[in-house]
């Protein structure tokens, strides 16, 4: 492809979902960050404590960074080694000298490189030891209408970068094909130790993503969107809203393992959801996307501006959570934000979700990652996102009318755990 | 104006310079005439009959499915009380129609849980869940229409989820697993121009309404007669175009009553027959009998689905029942709004619609069932 001719913000965005050193040096020449070295001393023991580093909005919501890529690997031993431990770590460390969390720049601070390594249950199986103190189960169908293949990866480690370069070469330096990064020596790799997983159903080892203005409508060349370019440009995701709010959020602290040898992990399951949004953009109305995106009366009383990025650092859907039932009869239809908070504890939402959109496969995806203390959380929250509850009344279905559950389609879920960053590298399960 | 509008409308402008669509475009503009002027607010004669060709027929799970088209074609989405005109894009190749029933019994199941993904050579063309739609010569099925990639073989998959209505009687155990019915689709755009395409000069847009059409082995959609309805009538009265027609019966249909205790759970022991026949039987806990209602369309008796129906009840004055009844799939009483209810002799029964049938329309469809009267019978 001709560089010249794809705008800059794209072109980091293809070069992420391609990858490898063709697609880093054509991204470099691009992107050229002036980035600091990064001090592992002072990083905090848990893994997934991005949001310190993450910038905010003027409302007070923390900016997820724009570029992702999760990496499926499997062990290649059996029992895990010290030595093959000390490979792991030594390769992360590496990365962690290299790049900062985050530095200031003079657009605002961005982030330099996050990362988190996390285990699934069928690396836990290979020992004589059952997982203590963290409910780890496999991944199951969470609704009557989906069959998703499970993931059964041993590891999964997802990098994120507002730079689509630090990702690029921060994955290559894990692979062992960089032998500095940043101008930092990287002590070692992870392909001595872990290979690509071999997953069920053909799944992809390497799932890639963004999230952020401008990234989806950049990237709205793929079946699932309408040929007409329907994403707005300021939108952070394919479906045209703001998600990201503050309130929508469980605080790190909610979603932290608080006892036994995983304290101060997370538990994060991943899911590959297709998107359809041609019915969605070029059928349903603004108001019906609206109402089954947030709730019915905000679309009535008109509350939502373009993205909704004028309903601050709230999705403001406390009030209607209890209105689900009334409206699924009266109105026809509820909406999605709607249903997930009344999953809410202490008016708090229970999971941390750090999703970002994907071109994987040339299909509009969305890779849901979320972090809560326990997988049932997040099952207790797809739940209530299912709203089976209202789906026999009238004209909301088991799919339709029921929140956005017509436009997305699971294919696949994983259930991981990731560990205390003094646990990260293979952990034993006690 | 877009690209999908400037197709659609057509035009010379649109027809030079494009060549290599011609013969398509034609075909679609001279298929796609323009609407009545002045339709009725009720189901009236569309400007056109156009038939379909069948893929195929085969079995999945508990039901029978069906997978046809038609060449692309204009509806109407309901949201409330509001209607969307769904206009034709240019890429649009055919207008998919799916209809599923109980393989047991016949009888077409309304299920708004049919999701199409459309395949060639391993690759997804389109995905999308199919809308719920009533047409007059279709009859009650899921579709849409799908932009696929030229002529070729497709690969269809129907993915059939859950019935979200409660059901009851011989089906009160089925139904509640997802299945997939996979369909071989050779396509031919010229093919389309061998479907039917008969326009109604002479009656289009007068009230009334155009026929089923015979599909072969796959069954129409019919509320049951209100002569051949179980249990005792009620009444039958006329409201938002639609034929309402209430029955009661000594006792609930066989799974009314359960649906607390655990969603998707089997029936259990209950040797469950058919609703007209247990009514001596015990049916559950409650002594109470049951109030079916059945809207349906004139003329064709299509069970209008996924309608918000309340009903009050009231004897010499006082209310003895009020409440919103739940949509019920059973196969004698056909799909309906039902509540546990006593009703007597001599007491009055008001029936609101609190939100019509949120259902796609055919044209002919798209101005009725939008806004109903109260209905008030006696006992």
């Amino acid at each position: 492809m001709p560089p010249s001719r794809i705008p800059r913000r794209e072109f980091v965005k293809t070069a992420v979902a391609i990858g490898g050193t063709a697609a880093l040096s054509a991204c470099l020449g691009r992107e050229d960050p002036d980035l600091p070295r990064g001090d592992p001393s002072g990083y905090p023991r848990r893994q997934h404590a991005w949001n310190g580093a993450l910038p905010t909005d003027d409302h007070g919501n923390d900016v997820p960074p724009r570029h992702h890529v999760v990496r499926l690997l499997d062990y290649r031993g059996e029992v895990p080694t010290d030595a093959d431990r000390e490979t792991v770590e030594a390769a992360l460390r590496s990365l962690e000298r290299a790049y900062p969390r985050s530095h200031e720049t003079d657009g605002g601070r961005r982030v330099g490189l996050l990362s988190t390594v996390a285990y699934s249950p069928s690396y836990f199986e290979r020992f004589d030891a059952p997982l203590d103190g963290v409910d780890l189960p496999a991944p199951e169908p969470l609704a009557p209408f989906e069959d998703p293949t499970p993931d059964d990866p041993d590891a999964a480690v997802h990098l994120a970068s507002d730079y689509g370069s630090v990702v690029l070469a921060a994955e290559e330096a894990l692979l062992g094909e960089r032998e500095t990064v940043n101008g930092v020596e990287v002590d070692a790799d992870l392909s001595g130790v872990f290979a690509g997983a071999d997953l069920a159903g053909d799944g992809r080892t390497r799932r890639t993503g963004f999230i952020g203005a401008g990234l989806p409508a950049d990237h709205q060349d793929v079946e699932g969107v309408p040929d007409s370019e329907p994403v707005p440009e300021e939108s952070p995701l394919y479906m045209g809203f703001e998600s990201g709010f503050e309130g929508s959020q469980a605080t790190e602290d909610r979603v932290t393992v608080d006892s036994g040898p995983f304290a101060g992990g997370t538990t994060q399951h991943l899911s590959q959801i297709r998107l359809n949004l041609q019915q969605w953009y070029e059928q349903d109305s603004r108001e019906h996307r609206e109402s089954v995106m947030f709730c019915p009366v905000h679309a009535e009383e008109g509350r939502i501006e373009g993205t909704g990025e004028n309903l601050g650092a709230a999705n403001r859907v406390a009030d209607c959570a209890d209105d689900v039932a009334a409206d699924a009869a009266e109105s026809g239809k509820v909406g999605h934000a709607q249903k997930v908070a009344r999953a809410r504890e202490d008016g708090r939402p229970r999971i941390l979700r750090r999703d970002f959109d994907s071109t994987d496969d040339g299909r509009a995806t969305v890779h849901f990652l979320s972090l809560q203390s326990d997988i049932g959380e997040f099952v207790a929250t797809r739940e209530a996102m299912n709203g089976t509850d209202v789906a026999d009344s009238a004209a909301v279905g088991q799919r339709s009318n029921n929140g956005i559950l017509q436009y997305i389609s699971v294919e696949r879920r994983g259930n991981y755990l990731v560990p205390p960053r003094d646990r990260r590298a293979l952990p034993a399960p006690d | 104006m877009d690209r999908r509008q400037f197709l659609a409308a057509g035009g010379a402008a649109a027809a030079a310079g494009l060549a290599g669509c011609r013969s398509m475009f034609q075909t679609r503009s001279a298929r796609s005439p323009p609407l009545v002027e002045d339709r009725p607010d009720a189901v009236y004669y569309p400007t056109h009959v156009e038939g379909m060709k069948m893929v195929g027929a085969t079995e999945a799970g508990d039901y029978g499915v069906a997978l046809t088209y038609s060449f692309p074609h204009r509806f109407w989405l309901v949201d409330g009380e509001e209607t969307t005109k769904v206009a034709v894009r240019g890429e649009d190749s055919l207008h998919m129609m799916s209809v599923v029933w109980d393989r047991e019994t016949g009888t077409v199941v309304p299920n708004s849980s049919i999701k199409t993904t459309v395949s060639a050579d391993g690759e997804v063309v389109a995905e999308k869940p199919l809308w719920s739609m009533l047409s007059q010569n279709m009859g009650v099925h899921a579709g849409d229409n799908i932009a696929l990639d030229g002529d070729g073989t497709y690969e269809v998959d129907l993915e059939i989820g859950p019935v979200s209505a409660r059901r009851t009687g011989a089906v009160a155990d089925r139904f509640d697993e997802l299945t997939t019915a996979s369909f071989t689709l050779a396509f031919r755009q010229s093919t389309l121009e061998d479907i039917s395409f008969e326009r109604l000069p002479d009656k289009q847009g007068e009230k009334g309404a155009v026929e089923g059409m015979e599909m072969g082995d796959v069954p129409v959609a019919r509320a049951p007669d209100p002569d051949s309805l179980p249990g005792t009538a009620v009444g039958t009265a006329e409201s938002g175009g639609a034929r309402v027609v209430a029955v009661r019966l000594s006792t609930p249909p066989a799974g009314v009553g359960r649906e607390d205790e655990s969603e998707n759970e089997s029936a259990g022991e209950s040797e469950s027959e058919s609703a007209g026949e247990s009514e001596s039987e015990s049916a559950g806990e409650s002594e109470s009998g049951y109030l079916a209602v059945s809207p349906r369309t004139p003329y064709n008796q299509y069970p209008l689905a996924f309608t918000t129906v309340s009903a009050t009840v009231t004897r010499e004055g006082d209310e003895v029942f009020a409440g919103r009844l739940d949509p019920t799939f059973d196969p004698d009483l056909g799909y309906h709004y039902g509540g546990v209810a006593d009703l007597a002799s001599g007491d009055d029964l008001t029936l609101s619609v609190d939100l019509p049938p949120q259902l796609a329309r055919h044209e002919g469809y798209e101005t009725a069932f939008l806004s109903f009267e109260d209905v008030s019978m006696t006992v």
